[in-house]
C-alpha cells in the first residue's frame, strides 16, 4: 500500500466475541475492521485489509456480500495470512523448522507458478482464508493463498519479510515499487503504524 | 448445493450414494476415505454449503507429484460410474444450528439427482451399549421403510443385527422406546428425514471409542463390503492389504517429536 495511492471504497462490519464492533448504523472507516481499497490508477485492483476475526458462522455471509457484488469473470484473488508454526504437521519436530517460511495453496484455475512450495498433505487451512479459497475453487476463480508459518505471536519484521518473494509474482509486481529498499521501508512502517496481528492461537 | 467440477451436471440416476456422518471417532469419514482411495474414484463436484466449517488442503488421495496439487474443500463428491457408486466426503464439523438445514439440502439433492439409495456410514459411543450389545457384534444396521422392502431379506441372509430401540429418555423406566444413536452426529436426523421423505436409506454403524479409529474404519468398510461387494471377498490365503489408505492419513497424531525430549 506504500507504493501507490489507495482510496477507501468500502468496509464490512461484524460482531462476534472477538470482534466487538459497536452497533451503529453509521460506522466510520476508522472503526470498521474489514476495509476495502482500490488503486486510484487502476480501480480494478482492490485490496482488503481484514484485521478482525470472522467467525465460522459469518464466513459464508462475508463471502456472499464481498464476492456477490463483483463479477467472477476475469477476477484473480491473492490471499495473505499467517499461522503459528506449531500448526504445521511434519515428520520432523516443528522446533527444527526454519520459521518463518511460506507455503501456498492455489485453485485449479490459477495457472501461474507459486512463489514458494505448495502446502503438503496432511496440512490444511481453516478460517476466512479457507472460506475464500473454497469459494474460488468451487466457482472456478483463479486464486492463490500464501500462508506464512511463523514462531512469534506478534508482528515482527522477519515474519513480514518472509512474504517478500510474492512481491515479484506476476499479479503483484506491478503494484510494488522499490523492492530492494523494502526492508528499510518496512522498518519505518512498523514503527509508525500499529498493525493488528492476525495470528490467533 | 451441488456444483459440478466440469461444465455439465453428471447423471446420477440409479446410483448408490455412500456418505459419512461426522460421528464419534470420525469412523464414517475414514471409511469413505478408504473407499474413495481404494476404488480410485474421480471427483465430480463440490457440495458447497454454509453448514460446514470451511477448510482447504491439497489432494488427500494423491499418489504422486502429478496429482498432489489439486485443491480439496470440506465437502466433495466422487464417483465410479462403472459400479454406479457416488460418494460424498465431509471433512469438517457442522456449524451450530446448521445440521437440520444441511439434512434438508442434502436429501433434496438426493431426490433431485434420482439416486437409487443412500448408505450412511456412521458410529456410536461404545460406552452407551447395554449388556446385550456388549456381548454381540459391534456392527448394526438401520433401514428406512422404503429400503426395508428391498433389502430386508438380504440383511437376514447376512445375519446382520438391526439397531435396537432403547428408552427415549434413559433412566426413566416407563419412557417410550426409540432408536437412539449417541455420538452419531446427524445420523438420526438424516434417518428420520429420509423416513418421512420416503428415501431409500440404510445406516451402517459400529460402536466405537475415540482413539486410533483406523481399525474401526477398516471394520466398517468390510461390513459394507459383505453387502455391496465393492471389492472381492476376503481370501484368507492371499495376505494383502485390501483397502488402500490415502496419503493424507500421515501424521494423524501430530508432528515428529523433538529429540531433546528424550
Amino acid at each position: 500500500m506504500n507504493s501507490g495511492v489507495w482510496e477507501e471504497v468500502g468496509f464490512a462490519k461484524l460482531w462476534n466475541e472477538w470482534c466487538r464492533t459497536t452497533d451503529t448504523t453509521h460506522l466510520s472507516p476508522a472503526e470498521a475492521f474489514c476495509i476495502f481499497y482500490h488503486l486510484k490508477s487502476n480501480p480494478s485492483v482492490i485490496l482488503c485489509q481484514c484485521s478482525c476475526y470472522v467467525a465460522e458462522d459469518q464466513q459464508y455471509q462475508w463471502l456472499e456480500k464481498v464476492f456477490g457484488s463483483c463479477t467472477r469473470k476475469n477476477t484473480q484473488v491473492t490471499i495473505l495470512t499467517c499461522r503459528h508454526v506449531t500448526d504445521y504437521k511434519t515428520s520432523e519436530s516443528t522446533g527444527s523448522l526454519p520459521a518463518p517460511f511460506l507455503k501456498a495453496l492455489k485453485t485449479q484455475n490459477f495457472k501461474d507458478p507459486a512463489c514458494c512450495s505448495l502446502l503438503e498433505q496432511p496440512n490444511i487451512v481453516h478460517d476466512l482464508p479457507a472460506a475464500v479459497l473454497s469459494y474460488c475453487q468451487v466457482w472456478k476463480i483463479p486464486a492463490i493463498l500464501y500462508l506464512c508459518y511463523t514462531d512469534v505471536m506478534k508482528l515482527d519484521l522477519i515474519t513480514v519479510e518472509a512474504f517478500k518473494p510474492i512481491l515479484s509474482s506476476r499479479s503483484l509486481k506491478s503494484l510494488v515499487k522499490n523492492i530492494p529498499q523494502s526492508t528499510e521501508i518496512l522498518k519505518k512502517l512498523m514503527t509508525t503504524n500499529e498493525v493488528q496481528s492476525n495470528i490467533y492461537t | 448445493m451441488f456444483v459440478p467440477c466440469g461444465e455439465s451436471v453428471p447423471d446420477l440416476t440409479g446410483f448408490t450414494l455412500l456418505m459419512p456422518a461426522v460421528s464419534v471417532g470420525n469412523v464414517g469419514q475414514l471409511a469413505i476415505d478408504l473407499i474413495i482411495s481404494t476404488l480410485n474414484m474421480s471427483k465430480i463436484g463440490y457440495f458447497y454449503t454454509d453448514c460446514l466449517v470451511p477448510m482447504v488442503g491439497n489432494n488427500p488421495y494423491a499418489t504422486g507429484e502429478e496429482n498432489s496439487t489439486e485443491l480439496s474443500i470440506n465437502a466433495e463428491v466422487y464417483s465410479l460410474p462403472s459400479r454406479r457408486l457416488v460418494a460424498l466426503q465431509l471433512r469438517s464439523i457442522f456449524i451450530k444450528y446448521k445440521t437440520k438445514p444441511f439434512c434438508e439440502k442434502l436429501l433434496s439433492w438426493v431426490k433431485g439427482s434420482n439416486c437409487a439409495r443412500v448408505i450412511v456410514l456412521s458410529s456410536s459411543h461404545s460406552y452407551q451399549r447395554n449388556d446385550l450389545q456388549l456381548r454381540s457384534t459391534p456392527f448394526r444396521y438401520l433401514l428406512t421403510p422404503s429400503m426395508q422392502i428391498n433389502v430386508q431379506n438380504k440383511m437376514k441372509s447376512l445375519n446382520w443385527e438391526e439397531m435396537e430401540k432403547s428408552p427415549c429418555i434413559p433412566e426413566i423406566n416407563d419412557s417410550e422406546f426409540c432408536v437412539r444413536i449417541p455420538g452419531g452426529g446427524i445420523t438420526k436426523a438424516l434417518y428420520d428425514e429420509s423416513c418421512s421423505k420416503e428415501i431409500q436409506m440404510a445406516v451402517l454403524l459400529k460402536f466405537v471409542s475415540e482413539g486410533d479409529n483406523i481399525p474401526d474404519a477398516l471394520g466398517l468398510v468390510e461390513y459394507l463390503n459383505e453387502w455391496l461387494q465393492i471389492i472381492k471377498p476376503h481370501d484368507p490365503t492371499v495376505p494383502s492389504l485390501r483397502w488402500k489408505m490415502p496419503s493424507s492419513w500421515r501424521l494423524l497424531f501430530g508432528s515428529g517429536l523433538p529429540p531433546a525430549l528424550f
